[in-house]
């Protein structure tokens, strides 16, 4: 086993593989970006190695600095969590050859499975269903429009390097291909570099429903069964379940075996999740990712398997050690994403600093987060701030164990998708299991809600009341510029003192404080 | 004094009045008995009203802010009776055309229109581009680009005028 490794990840996933190493008496090494210098995952590891930069790419995305973290830190192998270099094969390789050990699939798995194009042609030629649609990506809108008589709308446009949600729309009709395309294209080149297309047929009443697997060296490969993830929105996933009220013991038996034979088609190790699409009993494959998920968490709740021992195990080069017959599921689990956005407003990105902070706790109630008070959220990095993640004998028992978790959870400074997430949950339709990948898009959530208003407005003018008080009274800065600003239109009518605003004016005023 | 709370876009008129350092508070007419305590000056309050306990969180400023209560979020306006007038009077100024503005800070990557340039309903104007994704930001209504305010290349706060529009009569 390792003695040590260095994970190339920031946030909530890097802490989570630092937890097992500590578990495991493996010592991990953090890299940093300069703005998460005081982040969690840097804190909480062995060592940490400065990357510079704030960008992706000037940090956690690039390949020599985080190659170079590796060599001085004396790390003996490399976990990518998910997201940045995970699915980079040319990474993958560089890992390899620099004599240390890339903690997921060999390069050529992952490009056979990487690129979504490939990856239907290989499934094609192993007999794995796949969605009706082109092999090929479209050269431009013209191409696209000729497809779509073919295949028959409504049509899904998705990017050939993409994930994420990033560079998807879907097409209902002939009128909306061309500005579906050109902002599909746009977000595909400015994420991936690679601005190309394909195009696919969406299903009805569709259902992400997932199988996760795992492979050691020796050719021995099983799955830990399935996570649902049909509640989305932008094609990003929100609440995650296992296992999913549609499939059955035998289904669960089919799809496996189907996830075990799209893996070993192409020489797959380590852990890997292969995204199915179904709908009404049928299943299709969707693409396969050659990574840990971040829905991992509700799988290891079932199963009572910690998936990242497992990665670390059999890249060390251990056996699995166990068969399928021996893998059973138990009760059922929900994990809820809090993400950094607005639900008020089309779920856009909400920036701030985390001001106030309420975990959770409570039996069966897992947190993974990377989150701190004084944690500043930008637009730099994506907008997830943690994962809740609870336990129960049955579905319904964990409906309400979520309920419950959420209403005691409270992120203060950025707006969440956590309010989102109950409404779901307390939907009569989600807890009948009766739902599909539209699902979110059908509650309205700037619809008043029937509840505590009174309560809220009463607080709300209670809490004016003070502030206003303390504006009136107080001698702070901001209470002064707080001052300014209410008057600053009136001013604008007035010829300006110019001496009295001058800079020099002001700095010499600055000196001469304490 | 008087305040008008819209919560999640329902609007009730609530009176605070303190006497005698107690508050004394009418929803809608209905007065209420309510202890408010800080708990932390972070944006937790203790909340005690007709012997039900509410623990509230509150962030925002004087105008807007919101409040959570057992992981619901509610999004509240606040405007005292100057403030309701004024903005009373700025609505019915800015009717029929209007400023587009950032639904979200990012950067924008394409500009679509120009100064002059005559749009219909749902019309793309520009495209902003927030952690990776892009989104189209649409004119509200038919009209005429009265001042472009960003450049391409731009990075753009969540409320910043993006576009002028001046409606078509």
């Amino acid at each position: 086993m390792f003695r040590r490794i260095l994970i190339a990840n920031r946030g909530e996933i890097a802490l989570r593989v630092i937890r097992t190493c500590r578990e495991m008496g493996i010592e991990s090494v953090a890299v940093f970006s300069d703005v998460d210098r005081k982040a969690l995952h840097t804190r909480m590891a062995h060592s940490a190695v400065a990357l510079g930069g704030a960008l992706p790419r000037e940090s956690y995305l690039d390949m020599d600095k985080v190659l170079a973290a590796a060599q001085s830190s004396g790390a003996e192998a490399i976990h990518p969590g998910y997201g940045f270099l995970s699915e980079n094969a040319e990474f993958a390789e560089r890992v390899t050859n620099a004599g240390l050990v890339w903690i997921g699939p060999p390069p050529a798995a992952i490009r056979g499975m990487g690129d979504k194009i490939t990856s239907r042609r290989n499934m094609k030629r192993a007999n794995v269903p796949v969605v009706p649609g082109l092999t090929d990506p479209v050269a431009d809108v013209d191409a696209a429009l000729a497809a779509a008589e073919t295949i028959g709308y409504p049509i899904m446009l998705k990017a050939a390097a993409g994930g994420g949600g990033k560079g998807m729309r879907i097409v209902r009709s002939k009128a909306d291909m061309a500005s579906a395309f050109r902002t599909a294209a746009g977000e595909a080149l400015a994420s991936f570099r690679d601005g190309s297309l394909y195009m696919e047929r969406y299903l009805d009443e569709p259902r992400h429903i997932e199988i996760q697997l795992m492979f050691d060296r020796h050719g021995n490969g099983v799955h830990f069964g399935e996570r649902e993830c049909s509640i989305q929105r932008r094609h990003q996933k929100l609440i995650e379940e296992a296992p999913s009220v549609v499939v059955t013991p035998e289904l669960r038996a089919k799809m496996g075996a189907i996830a075990i034979a799209a893996g070993k088609a192409v020489g797959y190790e380590n852990a890997g999740t292969v995204e199915f699409l179904y709908s009404k009993g049928e299943v299709f494959f969707l693409e396969m990712n050659t990574r840990l998920q971040v829905e991992h968490p509700v799988t290891e709740m079932v199963y009572g398997v910690d998936l990242v021992r497992e990665q670390l195990r059999v890249a060390a080069g251990e056996k699995l050690g166990y068969e399928q017959k021996d893998i059973q599921p138990r009760g059922w689990s929900i994990e809820v994403r809090i993400n950094a956005e607005d639900p008020f407003n089309n779920f856009v990105p909400s920036i701030g600093t985390i001001r106030n902070l309420r975990a959770p706790g409570g039996p069966w109630v897992r947190l993974d987060a990377a989150l701190y008070r004084g944690m500043e959220v930008s637009l730099n990095y994506d907008p997830m701030l943690a994962k809740l993640i609870v336990w129960a004998p049955d579905r319904a028992g964990a409906i309400a164990r979520m309920r419950r978790a959420l209403q005691e959870l409270n992120v203060g400074g950025v707006r969440t998708s956590a309010p989102a997430a109950l409404r779901v949950l307390e939907d009569e339709r989600f807890q009948q299991g009766n739902f599909d990948t539209h699902f979110l898009a059908t509650i309205d959530l700037s619809k008043p809600l029937e509840g505590e208003d009174v309560i809220v407005a009463a607080a709300a003018a209670i809490h004016r009341h003070f502030s206003s008080q303390r504006k009136a009274l107080g001698t702070d800065a901001s209470s002064r510029r707080a001052w300014a600003t209410r008057s600053r239109g009136r001013q604008s009518s007035y010829p300006p003192h110019r001496p009295f605003a001058d800079a020099a004016a002001a700095d010499a005023t600055t000196e001469v404080r304490p | 004094m008087k305040y008008y709370i819209t919560v999640n876009g329902k609007e009730h008129q609530v009176d605070v009045v303190e006497r005698l350092g107690v508050l004394r508070v009418a929803v809608d007419g209905k007065a209420l008995e309510i202890d408010y305590q800080e708990a932390d000056n972070l944006g937790q309050v203790a909340l005690l009203c007709e012997g039900k306990s509410f623990g509230l969180s509150i962030e925002g400023d004087e105008h807007t802010l919101s409040a959570t209560i057992a992981g619901h979020l509610y999004a509240v306006e606040i405007e005292d009776e100057r403030e309701r007038a004024a903005h009373a009077a700025e609505r019915a100024q800015a009717k029929g055309g209007g400023v587009v503005k950032a639904t979200m800070p990012g950067i924008v990557v394409r500009l679509l229109v120009k100064e002059g340039d005559s749009v219909a309903k749902d019309q793309p104007l520009l495209i902003l581009e927030a952690m990776k994704m892009q989104n189209e930001m649409t004119a509200p209504a038919d009209g005429v680009v009265k001042q472009v305010h960003v450049r391409e290349r731009e990075a753009v706060s969540g409320g910043a005028k993006l576009v002028t529009l001046t409606a078509t009569s």
